[in-house]
């Protein structure tokens, strides 16, 4: 079996030195350590994937599954101690792990911008939004007052807060849920970021709330041609705004494929479980029964086989199955696709009630 | 016929904004404004609709965890006699009227499960003892018995007996929804109420939890009230469904029948809001403007008017649907307050081009420049050259002339459609039910 | 079937059981009566039935007819009132806090794993235990430090002092240096007193201005700012005037006061201090009892169908009370200061050894005989920094799983 560290189930890019090819943002082999009192925990173990300029990839996973935490380590803003990042960090080409703290935050917060799942926590509570948007801008630019206060108020609409000019000196508090996360949006997008790293943006909001805060980010990307790495437990979302996909659980990828590819043909058992979830896919037979593995422990094998109908013994040995190409860009770690194996094991297991068959 | 285990009948749910020394009362909000409800033996009713729409509130006042207003809530389980309404009109079973020892043995009847996990655990009480608790208030006073009914309800729940030692905190949180769940269980009441129960749980977990409510309640001939803001939820495990806004509801039916042909405008937004988990198909969702008004101050006659697509015309005009939308919304954000002259002004100023106030605002409100009634024409430019004098009052009262929809005059009446399947739409009402006019 | 005791929730048959309150006694309580009663009844034999001269338990042993037995034991205790207090503080202190810790053991040893994290904090927790073993223990194995002239101004042990200041040595003399002895390891005060005698009767005194104090300042905030919390309106506003009354009084004039018109020992300056020293308990436990009550289980709790008395006993005050543990670690140091203070102005009771009225007695001798001030001094010291490192690790201990909830 292939040692873990060089994990190759990254989709092959030439790894050129010209803007034009590189992607936006480059992830390879991310480990992120910490350490606990219970021994050292891997929330991230061997994670590589892309994000190009104008697509959206989704990060799919339970809760604990690492993705957060995966987020927050392209920025470093996991502390360390007790953190360790370790990996190959790229955006257009730069080393993010090689840079130093002031160059970092004049990425972060410019090129790279982060949006939050609780935007109440995200925003100081003393300050008005206005003049919170306003400091975001002055740590990047130079600019006066007026022209601040303009750009100001010409974000907040863009981001659908009716009478932006008025509401620029309203507080926090003042706002409701679905516009306290436009505004966390607006805040965001004043550097005019070419990377945005979304954690469970809508989470937390009602349904029609979420579908309108999707479509905003949805316009600003066609707008901007920015990049979206956007993270969420919930697969309807990914179906509206998703180009691909990467679904992770306990630290390591599972299964990536464009959003057709993993909707349509779902692979990896535990995509078929997160689908079977949804009403629309498998109605409510329960979920997925189980919990996470201790992550100071993680299991050998294949990290989904104790919850897995279709585990056998290969399953638990070793370490994460080698990824397998299905199809350009569709790949799945999974025993049952490699050779020696009948795939049909698991897509034909019923879980799905609707799907198209596969080619 | 069995008659339903619970009625509430114009249940209201009043807050008083008070001000000064001695508290006066200077407004109200008010957050549930009269909902009618029927519960069965075995049935689950779901509330839905948007945050602040008040459906907590009235799920509160039902319980009588606040002290409800007004109307009544006839509760028919338990142990409590039939009975006939009393001469003065006051029902024996009316839990609003309940004393002390009636309300008391009320809590064994109804339980609640509330939609924070992490903050409905005391967590300096182990789980067991959160749940065999309920069994000492109400008189078991063996320990050893408790203990043992609440490690058969833990296995029942999908936990295993050794958890009774535990504290909360060593729960996941759907776990400790399932704790919620036993807790609701162990008085062997009637009806359960749940509170946004799967709302803060993952979508794989949410799964497991609506499942194990769907099993109890079959187990167990619980009767539910599911109150959510995801319709999804609801269309899982719920019969019957009310759709409520801004403290009332809109449509009540069978889940199919609203779901399938939602008749209020507002119950249509909410069904195409659903997400369709398929990347190919792309969402056909109705989106309102504006926000949802606040509760002190609701919008006279059908709550909904001020941002429902399908607000009705006046009889006097004639304008095709979309022109009377924007006249109708254009109007709705002068009364708002939510146009920004100042801001229109700077952009004018700044552009070289003919870009004035007037024009802005014809635009950005999809005003055609000509009309073809006249009448309404020196409306919609009346109220403009007011705006831009800085007279948003004069604008919205020359405006109000000429497009005062009878939605907003009178308050509609429940239309019933057919098997118990209503809606309270202007839209629907005939002649003989026109609903009552507001002051 | 015989057995018909139901098993599972549904078989209950509600009707059969009574509606109590539901408040059994809990063990604590049947705890507390079983060991106050006795000693309530002690202090009303004290009161009503000893003479002034009388040694209680002499007299005692004389009603029941053991004289002998008590003799031989030698019980001839004369405990104050104040010692009697005392004991009931120790008792309700094992009652609330030893005992849940010890009906609770995975809680407990998972608190003292994180209490034992900070190194100084065990050290501290161990000089308190000797603290509170010497003063409970201490005054019936070492007699109370007696004036002896003969003894005056002996150094400790290993010290020595000029013979010009001694009129008699108990050591030996060498080179114009009287040494010290074992018979009086820390040395003697100005009046031949042993110094160690006299620390360890004043641990006693530290004990209870430690263990009074706190136990009323913990009762008392405690109700106030629950109720005040729970209840609202215009209860919170009244009582929180109060605590504002209670904040801004002038406790230290009003102890003077009372000590010049009636006089005023040791157990005065306790109840007079502790009964004005708990305004800033109060506020603290209000505002954490405010969020507590604002929790979802709180309104479980009242779906329950429990007595909002019950509620407030069983859910509001155990979630702000462990809060304040620290707070009352760190209000005692001022309690003893305050006494250390009294005593050095002369204004102290000084029928009781204190540690404050050692120090105070020494303070001319302090460049020939420095271990009359120093003995007491650092016991003093120690104790109170041992106070606030307890302190500061039980807030670490205590709190932590609140954070934990917050990582997932």
């Amino acid at each position: 079996m292939s040692s873990s560290n060089t994990s190759p189930d990254e989709p092959s890019t030439a790894d050129d030195r010209s803007e034009d090819d590189s992607p936006l943002l480059s992830v390879r082999d991310l480990t992120t350590t910490f350490a606990t009192e219970n021994g050292a925990r891997r929330a991230v173990d061997g994670v590589s994937f892309t994000v190009d300029a104008g697509e959206t990839v989704c990060l799919v996973g339970e809760s604990g599954s690492g993705k957060t935490v995966a987020t927050e380590s392209i920025t470093r803003l996991i502390d360390q101690p007790p953190g360790t990042i370790r990996g190959d960090l790229r955006f257009n080409g730069t080393d993010l792990l090689a840079l130093s703290q002031p160059e970092l935050r004049s990425i972060r917060g410019a090129e790279i911008a982060h949006i939050f799942q609780n935007p109440q926590e995200s925003m100081n509570p003393c300050y008005t939004v206005g003049w919170q948007l306003v400091e975001a801008m002055q740590v990047h630019e130079e600019l006066s007052e007026p022209q601040a206060r303009r750009r100001a108020v010409e974000l907040l609409d863009r981001v659908g807060i009716d009478s932006a000019s008025s509401r620029f000196s309203d507080y926090p508090h003042e706002f409701s849920g679905g516009q306290k996360q436009r505004v966390m949006i607006a805040m965001a997008l004043v550097g005019s970021p070419q990377l945005l790293l979304a954690d469970e943006p809508t989470t937390a909001l009602d349904v029609t709330v979420q579908a309108q805060i999707l479509d905003v980010l949805a316009e600003l990307q066609a707008e901007t041609g920015m990049g979206i790495l956007f993270v969420t437990h919930d697969l309807g979302v990914v179906a509206e705004i998703a180009d691909r996909v990467v679904v992770m659980y306990a630290g390591k990828i599972m299964e990536r494929g464009s959003v057709e590819d993993v909707f349509r043909r779902p692979s990896h058992p535990y995509t078929r479980a997160l689908l079977a979830c949804l009403p629309a896919y498998g109605g409510t037979d329960g979920g997925i029964p189980g919990s996470l593995p201790d992550p100071t422990e993680p299991p050998d094998g294949c990290r989904f086989a104790d919850r897995c109908e279709h585990a056998v013994s290969a399953c638990r040995t070793g370490d994460q199955p080698q990824a397998v190409d299905l199809s350009d860009g569709h790949r799945v770690s999974c025993v049952h696709y490699q050779s020696g194996y009948d795939p049909q094991t698991v897509r034909e297991d019923g879980t799905i009630q609707r799907e198209e068959t596969d080619d | 016929m069995t008659e339903p285990l619970l009625s509430v009948r114009d249940l209201t749910k009043y807050y008083s904004r008070t001000e000064g020394l001695l508290n006066r009362e200077v407004g109200r909000v008010k957050a549930v404004d009269g909902i009618s409800l029927d519960v069965s033996p075995g049935e689950t009713v779901g509330i839905v609709g948007e945050s602040g729409c008040g459906k907590s509130t009235a799920a509160g006042a039902i319980v009588r965890l606040e002290e409800p207003t007004a109307g009544e809530v006839i509760f028919r389980g338990g142990s409590r006699q039939p009975a006939e309404r009393r001469e003065d009109g006051s029902h024996p079973n009316d839990v609003t009227t309940f004393d002390r020892s009636e309300l008391k043995r009320f809590r064994r009847n109804v339980q609640m499960i509330f939609q924070d996990p992490a903050s409905s655990f005391n967590p300096r009480q182990r789980v067991g003892d959160a749940v065999g608790e309920l069994l000492a208030v109400h008189g078991m006073g063996d320990r050893q018995q408790r203990r043992q009914i609440v490690e058969d309800l833990l296995t029942r729940v999908g936990l295993s007996a050794a958890d009774y030692d535990r504290y909360p905190h060593e729960f996941s949180g759907g776990e400790k929804q399932r704790i919620a769940i036993a807790r609701a269980l162990v008085l062997n009441p009637d009806l359960i109420i749940a509170d946004e129960p799967v709302s803060a749980l993952d979508v794989s977990v949410q799964a497991e939890v609506l499942s194990l409510i769907d099993d109890l309640q079959q187990a167990f001939g619980l009767s539910i009230i599911l109150i959510s803001h995801d319709m999804s939820v609801v269309n899982a495990i719920c019969d019957r469904v009310a759709v409520m806004y801004l403290g009332e509801f809109v449509e009540t039916g069978t889940v199919d029948a609203v779901f399938t042909d939602p008749q209020h405008p507002y119950t249509e937004t909410l069904v195409s809001a659903i997400p369709t988990p398929d990347p190919t198909v792309s969402r056909q969702q109705i989106t309102l403007p504006g926000t949802v008004p606040s509760p002190a101050d609701p919008p006279s006659g059908c709550r909904f008017h001020t941002r429902c697509p399908k607000v009705i015309q006046p009889d006097e005009l004639d304008l095709d649907h979309e022109t009377w939308l924007a006249v109708h919304r254009f109007r709705q954000a002068i009364v708002a307050g939510s146009i920004d002259i100042d801001d229109l002004r700077d952009t004018a100023a700044q552009q070289s081009d003919e870009w004035s106030v007037a024009a802005q605002l014809r635009e950005s409100f999809d005003l055609p420049a000509q009309f073809d009634d006249e009448t309404v024409a020196t409306a919609v430019t009346t109220a403009i050259t007011h705006l831009v004098d800085d007279s948003p009052e004069k604008a919205a009262a020359v405006l109000a002339e000429v497009f005062q929809t009878p939605c907003e005059a009178t308050a509609p009446a429940f239309t019933d459609h057919g098997d118990g399947h209503q809606s309270a739409c202007l839209l629907h009402t005939t002649d003989g039910n026109a609903g009552r006019t507001d002051e | 079937m015989e057995d018909d005791t139901p098993r599972t929730f549904d078989e209950v048959d509600w009707e059969q059981h009574s509606d109590r309150g539901g408040i059994a006694l809990s063990r604590r309580l049947r705890t507390l009566i079983v060991g106050g009663t006795p000693i309530a009844l002690l202090w009303l034999y004290d009161r009503l039935a000893v003479g002034q001269r009388e040694r209680t338990f002499v007299r005692l042993g004389e009603d029941l007819g053991l004289s002998g037995l008590f003799s031989t034991l030698g019980i001839d205790f004369d405990p104050s009132s104040l010692d009697l207090l005392f004991v009931f503080t120790i008792l309700i202190f094992g009652a609330y806090v030893l005992l849940p810790l010890l009906q609770n053991p995975r809680m407990t040893r998972y608190y003292w794993r994180e209490f034992t994290r900070n190194r100084p904090a065990v050290v501290s927790l161990g000089w308190l235990g000797i603290v509170f073993v010497g003063g409970v223990v201490g005054p019936f194995v070492i007699a109370m430090p007696e004036q002896n002239l003969l003894a005056a101004y002996q150094p400790p042990v290993f010290g020595s002092i000029e013979t010009a200041y001694v009129n008699n040595c108990v050591g030996v003399i060498e080179n114009g240096r009287c040494y010290g002895t074992w018979a009086h390891p820390l040395g003697t005060d100005r009046g031949g007193r042993d110094v160690f005698a006299a620390v360890v009767h004043g641990m006693t005194v530290t004990m209870q201005i430690t263990f009074i104090t706190t136990t009323l300042v913990a009762l008392i905030g405690i109700t106030v700012g629950t109720v005040s919390a729970y209840a609202g309106g215009w209860v919170d506003e009244l009582l929180m005037r109060f605590v504002d009354i209670v904040l801004s009084f002038p406790t230290l004039l009003f102890f003077l006061l009372i000590l010049y018109i009636y006089g005023a020992g040791l157990g005065m300056f306790i109840l007079v201090f502790s009964l004005f020293g708990w305004g800033a308990t109060a506020r603290y436990v209000r505002s954490k009892a405010l969020a507590v009550s604002e929790a979802a289980f709180i309104d479980s709790a009242r779906l329950s169908g429990a007595s909002t008395y019950y509620i407030v006993r069983r859910h509001v005050v155990p979630n702000t009370a462990s809060s304040i543990i620290t707070q009352l670690t760190l209000i005692v140091p001022g309690f003893l200061l305050a006494e250390a203070q009294l005593a050095f102005l002369g204004i102290g009771d000084t029928a009781v050894p204190t540690w404050g009225e050692l120090i105070s007695s020494g303070r001319t001798a302090i460049d020939f005989a420095p271990w009359i001030v120093l003995v007491p001094g650092s016991a003093l010291f120690l104790t109170i920094l041992a106070f606030n490192f307890v302190g500061d690790a039980l807030l670490d201990a205590i709190n932590p799983e609140s954070d934990a909830e917050a990582d997932r």
